[in-house]
């Protein structure tokens, strides 16, 4: 875990972070577990609180959540009317206390040292590492920034013992995961799977989406939140090699980003026959230029630019050589910018026109077409029988 | 330089950077070590200003590739790196100029930069000593590829001294660090984000602080400029020249700007790299209005001599030197079609020949009707 790598130095105070600044498109786990079961996650705050020696903890929860806070702030207070929050809890001379701290509705904040930044009320920009918040984080101590899920699993790791708990899954993808299922399928929600599903089980069974709604095929997926590579149907029911793709860290990400893809954020977004890949590439574009910082050059402008194109390639009035210039502009952001809004600005559609070129083109050689019909082409779809719910 | 650097404590570190090994002190960054080895090998820097805490690893042109991490940790880093703030290990390897991929992401940082840039700089006050302008001259394409509108922003008055022209901003930060860092109050900062994130005073209000005048130094762009030198003179038509006056709030140390005995400008001194230098008694070299804005005149400062013009500049020894002419003629950006009027009447000399009777021809006079003369007086003389 992150937490080997907080600094030693003893005598200065430390801090943990929890990171609710869930903004990513597609992704909508944290919500749930906040919303219908906050006092595990303070429960967790409180666990890693003690273990990190953390005696003043925040959670940074994103403004658009404000009904959760109230939910949040109720649950602390019970907490506290307990005595499980406070001066020397359950008398064991351990100090705590948590606070919630609104962010002001910015998909950067949710880069921890943006979000660092912003908790200290600064303008959240993200800062420049080296040095990395577990040395140097909020105002100058040593931090750990953790996502929602992962302190709330904390409690069942502390209560089954984690050898139990590692028991769950296979290979290194131990434990559980929350699944932000949405899109065109039967049964949108939040599910907890243990990583041995195939991703082919988890969209069509009943127990899971339901299959594709409206009696449509399969065309396309994006595995992990809107910033990690979308994959056609081919590639995302089997990896590259033929095998069976299953739902955990390894085996959606083989073959890379040629062939595969990323688990993310865990927000699983199903695209069926009808949805144009371009518009969908725009649409995140879009987001991502109006939620880069502006602070390092690549990002801002290559954002803006990127929108500017595929906007045009999407009515219509794209060239062919647009499609070039945008894996260009692409390839100069990634990797290139602070911190990982770049790339993941940049993914997204490094994979749309990896595996979707035709699509691309087929806007520039339609265009009529283009404009009328707002979809693009079935054949990548799923070649199985529609099942009709 | 190299001996020089060579004395120093042997506790330094060994870092080889395009094949060009130099001792640092630690705690130098990578950059830093560049400087020392000076040349082309240089990374360029927009945002990174020495005398300013925390600037730098924004603007993302001094990226560099490092390709042994240590003599400990021989691994190479992933990524590029931003040299102004990445810290130098012993044994450290890096490629600036020797790395395509280093160039290729120069090349286009400087596009990014360029974008939304309005490219002003015949109207512009800072041309000819401005940093994009050399950083698009040394690292980038010709031409762009971008092909819709520029985002525009309105001009602002920060006081009476500086006007605040957003639309040629880079954003690099050096004045919000500048204003941060020199004066007790927080003036100004950023609003909005994204590429519409524009330099801003909250709710606009005049920046009125005694050493203010230094965000103009700092920006290397034409973005923040000097009210009482706008449309003055360009920067190449003025002389520089060493001066100092006792000043009781600063270090009194300036370059004055001058065309015949007019002082038409004062500023900082800045070294070679465009930054501030601090004055031989170890006091920062930051000077105050008073002594920017105010002391116009040959009478209010002792002449030191003529200012060495150092490399960020075009008034320094021939800075652009092979500049390429358009490969296209007129006729083929236009598609096809020749030149107008307005092109024609250059095409020949005798435009005011007072043979031709203007109020003779029928319609307005085009060059066709001179053209048309010439023909005729060379078949005479033929």
């Amino acid at each position: 875990m992150k937490w080997s790598f907080l600094a030693k130095p003893e005598g200065v105070p430390r801090h943990l972070v929890v990171n609710a600044d869930e903004s990513e498109p597609g992704t909508f786990k944290d919500r749930y577990l906040m919303e219908f079961l906050p006092h595990l996650l303070i429960e967790g705050v409180i666990v890693s609180s003690y273990a990190l020696g953390s005696n003043v903890s925040f959670i940074y929860i994103r403004g658009e959540y404000a009904w959760i806070v109230d939910i949040l702030e109720q649950a602390i207070q019970e907490a506290r009317n307990n005595g499980f929050l406070g001066k020397n809890i359950l008398g064991s001379g351990f100090d705590c206390d948590v606070h919630v701290q609104r962010g002001a509705g910015a998909y950067i904040c949710g880069e921890e040292t943006a979000l660092l930044e912003s908790l200290e009320g600064k303008r959240g920009n993200p800062r420049i590492k080296p040095p990395f918040p577990a040395v140097k984080g909020v105002w100058d101590r040593p931090t750990v920034v953790n996502n929602v899920e992962s302190i709330a699993a904390v409690v069942p790791i502390i209560n089954e013992g984690a050898e139990e708990y590692a028991k769950i899954g296979v290979g290194k993808s131990t434990g559980t995961k929350l699944i932000s299922a949405c899109g065109n399928i039967n049964k949108p929600g939040v599910y907890e799977i243990d990583m041995t599903i195939s991703v082919e089980e988890f969209i069509y069974s009943d127990e899971w989406c339901g299959g594709i709604s409206n009696g449509k095929r399969l065309k396309a997926c994006i595995p992990g939140g809107s910033s990690v590579p979308i994959l056609p149907t081919n590639l995302l029911l089997k990896t590259a090699k033929g095998e069976q793709r299953i739902m955990n860290y390894e085996s959606l990400s083989d073959g890379g980003f040629q062939t595969g893809s990323m688990m993310g954020s865990g927000g699983f977004i199903v695209f069926d026959e009808d949805q144009c890949v371009v518009k969908h590439t725009y649409t995140l574009a879009r987001f991502y230029r109006h939620e880069s910082c502006g602070q390092c050059s690549p990002c801002r402008e290559g954002t803006g630019w990127m929108e500017k194109l595929l906007l045009r390639l999407e009515n219509g009035q794209g060239k062919m050589s647009d499609i070039d210039l945008l894996w260009d502009i692409q390839s100069k952001i990634e990797g290139n910018t602070i911190c990982p809004l770049g790339d993941a600005a940049a993914w997204p559609v490094a994979a749309a026109i990896r595996h979707f070129r035709d699509e691309f083109e087929w806007h520039i050689t339609h265009p009529e077409e283009a404009i009328i019909r707002n979809f693009g082409l079935a054949h990548y779809a799923d070649e199985r029988e529609a099942v009709l719910a | 330089m190299a001996e020089e650097i060579k004395q120093e404590p042997p506790a330094n570190f060994k870092v080889t950077i395009d094949n060009v090994t130099v001792e640092v002190a630690p705690g130098t960054t990578i950059l830093q070590a560049a400087r020392m080895v000076g040349g082309d090998v240089t990374p360029p820097a927009m945002c990174f200003y020495t005398p300013l805490k925390g600037s730098g690893g924004k603007c993302r042109t001094c990226l560099v590739e490092v390709s042994k991490g240590s003599e400990k940790d021989p691994r190479p880093m992933p990524k590029l790196v931003a040299s102004c703030r990445t810290g130098v290990m012993d044994g450290m390897e890096v490629k600036s100029i020797t790395s395509q991929r280093v160039l290729d992401a120069r090349a286009g940082v400087v596009e990014f930069l360029l974008l939304n840039h309005p490219l002003d700089c015949p109207i512009c006050d800072q041309a000819g000593e401005c940093h994009l302008q050399d950083l698009s001259y040394e690292h980038g394409r010709e031409g762009t590829r971008y092909e819709f509108k520029r985002r525009t922003f309105k001009k602002h008055n920060l006081g009476k001294y500086i006007q605040l022209h957003m639309t040629r901003c880079i954003l690099c930060y050096r004045c919000v660090f500048t204003a941060d860092q020199l004066t007790n109050t927080r003036q100004h900062g950023v609003l909005d984000r994204g590429d519409h994130a524009e330099i801003a005073t909250y709710i606009e209000k005049s920046l009125d602080n005694d050493f203010i005048g230094n965000v103009i130094d700092v920006c290397p762009v034409g973005a923040l400029t000097d009210k009482t030198f706008r449309f003055k003179n360009r920067v190449w038509f003025t002389k520089p020249e060493d001066a100092h006056r006792d000043c009781d709030k600063c270090c009194g140390k300036v370059t004055l700007w001058k065309r015949g005995d007019e002082v038409l400008r004062v500023t900082a001194r800045k070294d070679q790299w465009g930054e501030i230098m601090d004055s031989e008694d170890g006091k920062t070299g930051w000077i105050c209005n008073e002594c920017r804005f105010d002391k116009k005149e040959v009478k209010d400062w002792i002449i030191e001599g003529p200012t060495k013009v150092a490399r960020h500049s075009v008034i320094g020894a021939n800075h652009y030197e092979v500049l390429d002419k358009p490969k296209e003629t007129i006729a083929e950006v236009m598609g096809g079609r020749q030149p107008k009027l307005l092109l024609d009447i250059h095409n020949i000399s005798d435009v005011n020949d007072p043979s031709v009777d203007l109020s003779k021809i029928d319609g307005p006079a085009t060059g066709a009707v001179f053209n048309k003369k010439n023909l005729i007086e060379k078949e005479t003389n033929n």
